[in-house]
């Protein structure tokens, strides 16, 4: 008889840089309500189902892998998120946002929006829960917003503003607007400013990241 | 798909002790001893004199603890003004300490049996014991000539703790580690050897019973009473300090942690958004064995809010594997 393994794993989590901000404001925000698995940093080619020691040595070349710590910028971390789907699943949900990277001049707007493909087995396009934006410097836009979905929770996001620093900003919709910032001097002596904008399924999960540029006007 | 509420049960808050070391470094006792002459020369020499673990023009000296001798007439310092007398400040030492400590302006000092009207001051650096002392680390060693005395403080002998105005109380006591040497620990005629005020991390010295003769249980230390000049016994406090070189104390604080149990049942998240996961740009899964035996591997727990902010995140120390066969159960821990 042996005994068995009846341990808990336990982590130290450290707060984000978003999360020190909700902190800070005292507004009733910082309040952990879900939660997300990851599997930051993992990469599935090394996984091999044609192990000659069979089945348990697949993830060989996973599962003794060294970790980093954890990242207290949150659009660097917990990028790759763990779904829960129906067993059989063959294709993942995958998004569309019809552009590989935006590039708008000073003032311009533009809507996005996403497309879920894969998504229920192909039966619908778009996600009832609409899609999660995050813009990773929210200085560049005068406007950033989403619109679709009146969920009070969805127009809290929505409603949210933060102003003259340089921290990420969510918003939630099936639409998400965007008017680049009319502020010269964010630009400095540069000539285009740079973020990213990272959509994520509210119901699928599936992730998108592209690069976002704003450009001066001469 | 990708998020899971947490239920209210899966929250525990925690209260833990935490006791460490108290001196730069983690040294568990401060055996060097420096003071910095522009300090003693400064206005604020007048009062007290700050103790160093290194010499005071190196990058990495501290502060690690003040001297400062308090009296009730105003004896051992120079006056404000020669027309006034008892106010100087020895004088401003001893109300500034009887303020905090008894909280009444009628009560002296009481040192075990032995009412005092002076008294020398260790004050910690806040920095250093962090939230408290912890009683029963004391270990200090004051040395004047041949005569050496290690006092301790004496909870670990009460079997009831006795609180002032500033919290708990110990007496300090001739032993180690919390425990007298012999009976009470006392002086014969003059008391105990002063005070541990933990929850305010100072010590306060009786200087009468420190200035006995070594059968009187003191170590004839030189307590200055005249008023021609100030800081005399603030220096000779510090070279007994200094020569008995071992000074021991740990510090004392509670952290609060606020535990989340993030549980993840066998149907779920056995799925991954991982590009790596995928071929192609189509969503294909990478390998045919995933479609029907998925396999992830769970690295990092995210703490989100209602509207999907990621608030704080964990990594565990390695990958652990999740599919339709396992459950996990990862407790995460936010100290504040």
């Amino acid at each position: 008889m042996g005994y068995l393994n009846n341990s808990v794993v336990t982590v130290d989590a450290i707060l984000t840089k978003k999360g020190r901000e909700l902190l800070a404001k005292n507004d009733g925000s910082f309040r952990i309500t879900q939660f997300a698995l990851a599997d930051d940093e993992i990469d599935y080619t090394l996984y091999n189902p044609t192990h000659p020691s069979g089945s348990s040595y697949y993830g060989e070349a996973l599962e003794n892998m060294p970790l980093l710590e954890a990242f207290p910028n949150e659009t660097q971390i917990m990028k790759y998120k763990l779904v829960t789907l129906p067993r059989g699943t063959s294709k993942m949900p995958v998004l569309d946002l019809g552009y590989g990277s935006i590039t708008l001049k000073q003032g311009a707007t533009l809507s996005i929006t996403p497309q879920t493909l894969n998504y229920l087995s192909g039966n619908q396009t778009f996600e009832s829960s609409g899609y999660t934006a995050i813009i990773s410097d929210v200085r560049l836009f005068n406007t950033f917003n989403g619109v679709g979905v009146n969920t009070e929770q969805a127009q809290a996001a929505n409603s949210t503003t933060t102003i003259g620093t340089n921290v990420s900003k969510t918003v939630v919709g099936t639409t998400i607007n965007l008017t680049a910032t009319t502020v010269n001097t964010l630009f400095g002596n540069n000539t285009q400013l740079q973020a990213t904008l990272t959509v994520i399924g509210r119901d699928s999960g599936a992730r998108l990241t592209i690069p976002v540029t704003v450009t001066k006007n001469s | 798909m990708s998020f899971k509420r947490l239920d209210p049960q899966d929250f525990v808050v925690s209260a833990d002790s935490i006791t460490s070391t108290l001196w730069s470094d983690a040294q568990p006792t401060l055996s060097t001893f420096e003071t910095s002459s522009t300090q003693e020369a400064g206005s604020s020499g007048d009062y007290y004199l700050s103790v160093y673990q290194t010499a005071s023009s190196d990058a990495t000296a501290a502060v690690q603890f003040d001297i400062a001798y308090g009296n009730k007439q105003g004896s051992g310092s120079i006056a404000y003004n020669s027309g006034v007398v008892g106010k100087s400040p020895t004088s401003t030492i001893y109300g500034q300490y009887r303020t905090m400590v008894l909280g009444d302006e009628n009560t002296d000092f009481t040192f075990g049996d032995f009412t005092a009207d002076e008294f020398i001051a260790v004050p910690i650096e806040r920095a250093r014991y962090k939230e408290g002392l912890f009683p029963g680390s004391l270990n200090l060693t004051l040395t004047n000539g041949s005569d050496t005395l290690n006092i301790t403080d004496n909870s670990k002998d009460v079997s009831s703790i006795t609180f002032v105005d500033s919290g708990r109380k110990f007496e300090l006591v001739s032993g180690s580690n919390g425990t007298a040497y012999s009976g009470t620990g006392y002086t014969p005629g003059s008391g105990s050897y002063g005070w541990m005020l933990p929850d305010i991390g100072i010590l306060l010295l009786n200087s009468k019973a420190l200035e006995g003769s070594g059968a009187d249980g003191g170590i004839g230390l030189a307590v200055t009473r005249s008023n021609g000049s100030n800081g005399g016994t603030n220096t000779s406090t510090f070279n007994a300090i200094s020569d008995g070189a071992s000074f021991q104390l740990n510090s004392q604080e509670t952290i609060t942690s606020d535990f989340v149990f993030v549980r993840a049942r066998n149907a779920e998240f056995n799925y991954s958004e991982n590009p790596s996961y995928i071929s192609g740009s189509t969503g294909e899964v990478l390998y045919d064995e995933f479609i029907n035996s998925p396999q992830s591997y769970i690295t990092t727990v995210g703490m989100y809010n209602d509207n999907n902010d990621l608030l704080a995140v964990a990594k565990l120390s390695k990958p652990l594997l999740k599919d339709f066969t396992k459950e996990t159960l990862v407790r995460v821990k936010l100290d504040f």
